[in-house]
């Protein structure tokens, strides 16, 4: 593809971008919420407390309170404090409407889990930096691979070939996103995020969680969720579409750096989330149909 | 010039009958798919829904008693289009909380005559803040003389924002109302999470708010009001300010003054059957434990102690 192509083809798509209404949530999520919503007893940080381990249903939770009609654009970064904006009516609308996967994957699954344990990590680390809201960082960690499910989503005759290059060259996803699409999922991510009026604190890090150094703020938080992105995918812990670890950018780490026992504490804490993650969406897999069928 | 938003796939199948309610001066959004449609509502309202009874899995009804339970979005009038039969057979108007109908083959000239009607009628209706769409003055003072006649039991809640006024003049009106807006859901949302339909909330105007919850409730229902303001203040802050605890200004004189942070006063009365007989006289309680609670520093709740038979005032 030349120059040219290129750049019509990343204006072609951030132009689909703008029209796309909904976004695929998982089966076994929005089964299991459509369940609690039925629940006379439900609140609402209980329903918050499922929706924060979805990317999709997080993203669109923020994109509503972030919207202009409830008036905090730009604002609201932490899903617990949509919840107290929006309410347990709204959150149950967004439920209840929220559309599912027909047909479940297991690079849904794969790529689910290792957005779950890309925010655990990220909180983490956000948390012994000391930064103001780890409940945010742990937010970019989970969206921080929107724009994967956007491309599954929205261009699937691109995703599929997408994939088949990743299996048949044995390259990187996003080398292949890049070369099929002229545009990569963190910055396809990014953009339609930014398009919902979410804050910048949650834009930056998306868009560069693969080179956090060249954000124009934010870089701590991007940093955290390059490097927990790196991370989750060395421990194993779900996929992220293709087998190689991304590369760290050793600035990145430079900003977040650790001393040898205090990484150590990282990762004792970060086994012992996985083992509770793992349970969890064990029991979601095995939980699956319901609201679908 | 209104924004219709239209769910009802047996309607206006024919290009001429759109291009002519398109000339009255209205702008359709004709929806397709239900679940886009709902966010779409949501995102961004429209001034009026058309909706077709008999979506698949409910999804009408859903929708229908989502909107109208929730106190930003009950104004929206939603006009149901049903079927001669649906009237034939009867139709639960209390499941079905629509403001008016029109039958699946109306003419366009009647279809015009409701959209018309609909938009005027909300028009006469709006006692309601434009800022927060909560019920305004006139709403309040007939909700607590009705409490008041019907002899029941509530709390009465007074919340108004302290040092708004400095925050405005530092932030800028605009960013005022985002405090506002947000203590108007804060508060919508805990009293209905915990009073469901108990509950009440209404908007006087600028900082000030009342609430009303059974008395049993209240305590739990100001500290959640209080915690869920207190996590969400911040973020309304610019960091400078949050890392010195206080507003800097300049006041009239030209001298440097500072004012603590934006914070929460809530003034509670509690209204026992025969205690009050006008409302005049629960805003007077108020008003004298508004004062003592503004003297407090930070976000506190004072609930009037009188009629406790406990010797304390």
């Amino acid at each position: 593809m030349d120059k040219q192509d290129q750049g019509q083809k990343r204006q072609d798509i951030r132009h689909r971008l703008r029209y796309i209404k909904s976004l695929p949530t998982l089966p076994p999520i929005a089964s299991m919420l459509n369940k609690m919503v039925e629940d006379e007893e439900m609140t609402a940080s209980r329903l918050g407390s499922v929706i924060e381990k979805d990317q999709v249903l997080t993203s669109k939770l923020l994109k509503m309170v972030n919207s202009s009609f409830f008036g905090f654009p730009q604002r609201i970064g932490a899903v617990s404090n949509a919840i107290v904006l929006l309410g347990f009516n709204v959150i149950k609308t967004l439920i209840v409407t929220s559309s599912i996967f027909d047909v479940m994957q297991s690079s849904d699954v794969g790529l689910w889990e290792h957005s779950l344990g890309c925010a655990t990590a990220a909180g983490i680390f956000a948390k012994r930096h000391g930064l103001k809201n780890p409940e945010e960082v742990s937010t970019a960690g989970l969206i921080h691979d929107l724009g994967k499910v956007v491309i599954r989503a929205e261009f699937t005759k691109e995703y599929e070939e997408i994939q088949n290059m990743v299996k048949e060259r044995g390259i990187s996803m996003r080398e292949a996103e890049l070369e099929c699409l002229g545009v990569a999922h963190p910055e396809i991510g990014g953009w339609l995020i930014k398009q919902w009026n979410l804050p910048d604190r949650l834009i930056l890090p998306v868009i560069y969680h693969h080179n956090p150094e060249d954000a124009t703020d934010f870089r701590d938080i991007a940093a955290i969720v390059h490097f927990s992105d790196i991370l989750i995918r060395a421990v194993g812990f779900g996929s992220g579409g293709d087998k190689w670890v991304p590369p760290l950018d050793h600035k990145a780490w430079e900003r977040i750096k650790m001393g040898k026992g205090e990484m150590k504490e990282v990762l004792n804490e970060l086994d012992e989330k996985i083992i509770e993650l793992k349970d969890f969406t064990l029991r979601m897999q095995q939980t699956k149909g319901g609201a679908g069928e | 010039m209104a924004r219709i938003a239209v769910v009802a796939p047996v309607l206006f199948n024919r290009q001429g009958e759109r291009l002519f309610l398109e000339a009255r001066g209205h702008e359709f959004m004709f929806e397709q798919d239900v679940q886009a449609a709902v966010e779409d509502i949501v995102n961004d309202p429209p001034d009026l829904l058309i909706m077709q009874k008999g979506l698949p899995n409910d999804l009408d009804k859903t929708v229908i008693q989502a909107l109208k339970d929730s106190l930003q979005l009950a104004l929206l009038p939603i006009i149901l289009c049903i079927s001669r039969q649906d009237l034939t057979s009867g139709m639960d108007w209390g499941e079905y909380r629509v403001d008016d109908i029109i039958f699946t083959d109306a003419s366009l000239r009647e279809i015009n005559a409701r959209i018309g009607l609909a938009l005027e009628r909300t028009k006469r209706v709006a006692d309601n803040n434009p800022l927060t769409k909560l019920p305004g003055n006139s709403s309040i003072l007939r909700y607590i003389q009705e409490v008041l006649d019907a002899r029941l039991s509530v709390a009465i809640s007074y919340v108004d924002i302290d040092n708004f006024k400095p925050y405005n003049d530092l932030y800028g009106f605009s960013r005022g109302d985002e405090v506002i807006r947000m203590v108007a859901r804060i508060l919508v949302n805990a009293v209905r999470e915990m009073a469901g339909a108990k509950g009440f909330v209404g908007h006087i105007g600028g900082d000030d708010f009342v609430f009303s919850t059974p008395i049993e409730i209240v305590r739990d229902v100001c500290e959640k009001i209080i915690d869920d303001f207190s996590a969400l203040i911040p973020l309304f802050l610019d960091e400078k300010d949050i890392d010195a605890g206080c507003f800097v200004g300049i006041d009239r004189r030209g001298e440097k003054v500072t004012f603590p942070l934006t914070s929460l006063s809530i003034a509670v009365v509690r209204c026992m059957p025969g205690r009050y007989s006008h409302y005049g006289e629960v805003a007077e309680t108020a008003a004298q434990l508004k004062h003592k609670v503004k003297g407090m520093p930070g976000s506190v709740y004072l609930i009037d102690r009188r009629g406790q038979n406990n010797g304390d005032e």
